[in-house]
């Protein structure tokens, strides 16, 4: 450089370095104009102390550099609660929860666009049903969180509510195969079992060489459980047996339960009543909710009945004279005046009484349930 | 703008003086620079460096001092400028001064006839 300034003249280098300088120093000068430009502004804007505060705060509000603790000196929480607004429904949700809400909300997740879809139609249909919608949200929502371990218990639980039915619609099948009876349906009602009344007396005694065949009293249908079914009664199954078959007794089908049920004033037919209102069935419908309740009145008023009654086996025990035979119940339609129920009988059923009432409530609540 | 009101000014100040051949020279010279645009490079290039090199905090920090003598109020751009510039010209980092010479030079090199 010194070189190709040489072909200047010899005062001229010493020059053009002052001339260099002079401009360096033109040009540091013009940044510290820029930069007192710039301060100044800052001071008449108001703005060129707001990085620094008082020596007291800057100690209050240092850095921490700790561990266990966040930079603010503070223990860090893991486990604290963050929420999140979903900007959809505007609800407030956990942190963690709130990736799979959004995908259920917004529909995008592969299970939830259905239950989305569903919920963006019925919201534009009707908005104010949003907390019922939140709701089934939230149930959902608790579907999700568990996954699909916790929705199969639910569709266990499911199964198992239904099961008993679904069982008994089963055994009705099993059972009509295995009796071999005729295949029609009407005779099979889907929920408790045969009415008899259709059922000729051959198919009447096939039927119960092979089920329980208890009548129910709300139903009048045959229970069609094996003969060990825990829910009636050896002497229940037995007194079946007598009224369909009985040898006193010819088969009668077309008999008329009404009319034995009108006539339970009679000891015998009490007790019957009683064995019959145990089998319960399982589907008990409003409408039968009334005759329920008039055997659960029944029931209570058999308290003061009983000392009445078991006079008055005891008399017919005298009196009758054991007309009947030993055989327990007989129910014809003229209601076996002379019937020796022997009280002996009655007593043990009255004893049985209590103990069996109890799974039989408690299997109604169960059914109703 | 500054620097082209800087230059003019040198320009009337170089006219103003009895035009020796030096002068001729100065005026000359700035024209060009200012002409080929090298005088923004040049200062492009010094805030960047300064900047860099921590010099721009320093001078502010300074500044605040200044400022803090003489209260909020009562800040001008002339005085901040008297009391600014000795400091900012004496820490300009060696390597900064001696890359611009450099520059200054080359480019004088080139132009200067």
């Amino acid at each position: 450089m010194k070189m190709e300034d040489m072909p200047l003249s010899g005062p001229d280098n010493t020059k053009l370095e002052a001339l260099v300088h002079d401009i360096y120093s033109e040009l540091v000068e013009d940044a510290c104009l820029g930069l007192c430009f710039e301060v100044h502004r800052a001071v008449k804007q108001g703005y060129f102390f707001l990085d620094e505060t008082d020596q007291e705060s800057m100690k209050e509000f240092e850095i921490v550099d700790q561990p266990g603790v966040d930079i603010f000196g503070q223990v860090y929480n893991q486990w604290k609660n963050k929420e999140c607004e979903c900007p959809n429904c505007k609800r407030l949700i956990a942190a963690s929860r709130f990736a799979p809400h959004l995908e259920k909300c917004l529909g995008m997740g592969r299970n939830s666009s259905r239950i989305a879809n569903r919920r963006l139609a019925s919201n534009n249909n009707m908005s104010k049903s949003e907390s019922d919608q939140e709701d089934n949200d939230d149930l959902n929502d608790n579907d999700w969180s568990y996954g699909a371990e916790k929705k199969a218990k639910k569709r266990k639980s499911d199964k198992n509510q239904n099961s008993p039915r679904r069982s008994k619609s089963l055994k009705h099948k099993n059972g009509e195969l295995g009796s071999s009876i005729s295949t029609e349906p009407y005779k099979y009602n889907y929920s408790t079992g045969i009415s008899y009344e259709s059922l000729g007396p051959d198919e009447v005694r096939s039927l119960l060489s092979t089920q329980c065949g208890v009548i129910s009293e709300h139903t009048k249908k045959m229970c069609t459980r094996s003969q060990r079914c825990p829910q009636h009664t050896d002497e229940q199954r037995r007194a079946v047996r007598v009224f369909l078959l009985g040898p006193s007794a010819p088969p009668l089908p077309d008999t008329d339960p009404v009319v034995e049920s009108d006539s339970f004033d009679i000891p015998d037919g009490q007790t019957l009543m009683s064995r019959l209102q145990w089998e319960d069935s399982p589907d008990i419908s409003p409408a039968d909710s009334a005759s329920s309740k008039t055997s659960t009145n029944h029931s209570d008023s058999r308290k003061p009945k009983k000392k009445k009654r078991t006079s008055l086996s005891l008399n017919s025990g005298g009196g009758g004279g054991g007309g009947g035979g030993g055989v327990g119940v007989s129910l014809t339609g003229g209601c076996s005046s002379g019937s020796s129920s022997q009280s002996n009988i009655s007593l043990s059923t009255k004893k049985k009484r209590p103990k069996l009432t109890g799974p039989s409530i408690s299997s109604i609540y169960d059914d109703l349930n | 703008m500054e620097s082209a009101l800087r230059c003019g000014d040198c320009v009337v100040l170089c006219r103003s003086q009895s035009m020796s051949k030096e002068s001729r020279m100065r005026a000359t010279i700035n024209q060009k620079l200012t002409e080929m645009g090298e005088r923004e490079r040049l200062k492009e290039i010094l805030r960047a460096k300064l900047t860099e090199c921590g010099w721009k905090d320093q001078m502010k920090a300074h500044c605040k001092e200044v400022i803090k003598e003489k209260g909020l109020e009562h800040v001008t751009v002339e005085d901040l400028m008297v009391e600014i510039t000795p400091k900012g010209r004496a820490l300009v980092p060696d390597s900064v001064k001696k890359e611009l010479l450099h520059r200054i030079r080359a480019f004088l090199s080139q132009h200067a006839t």
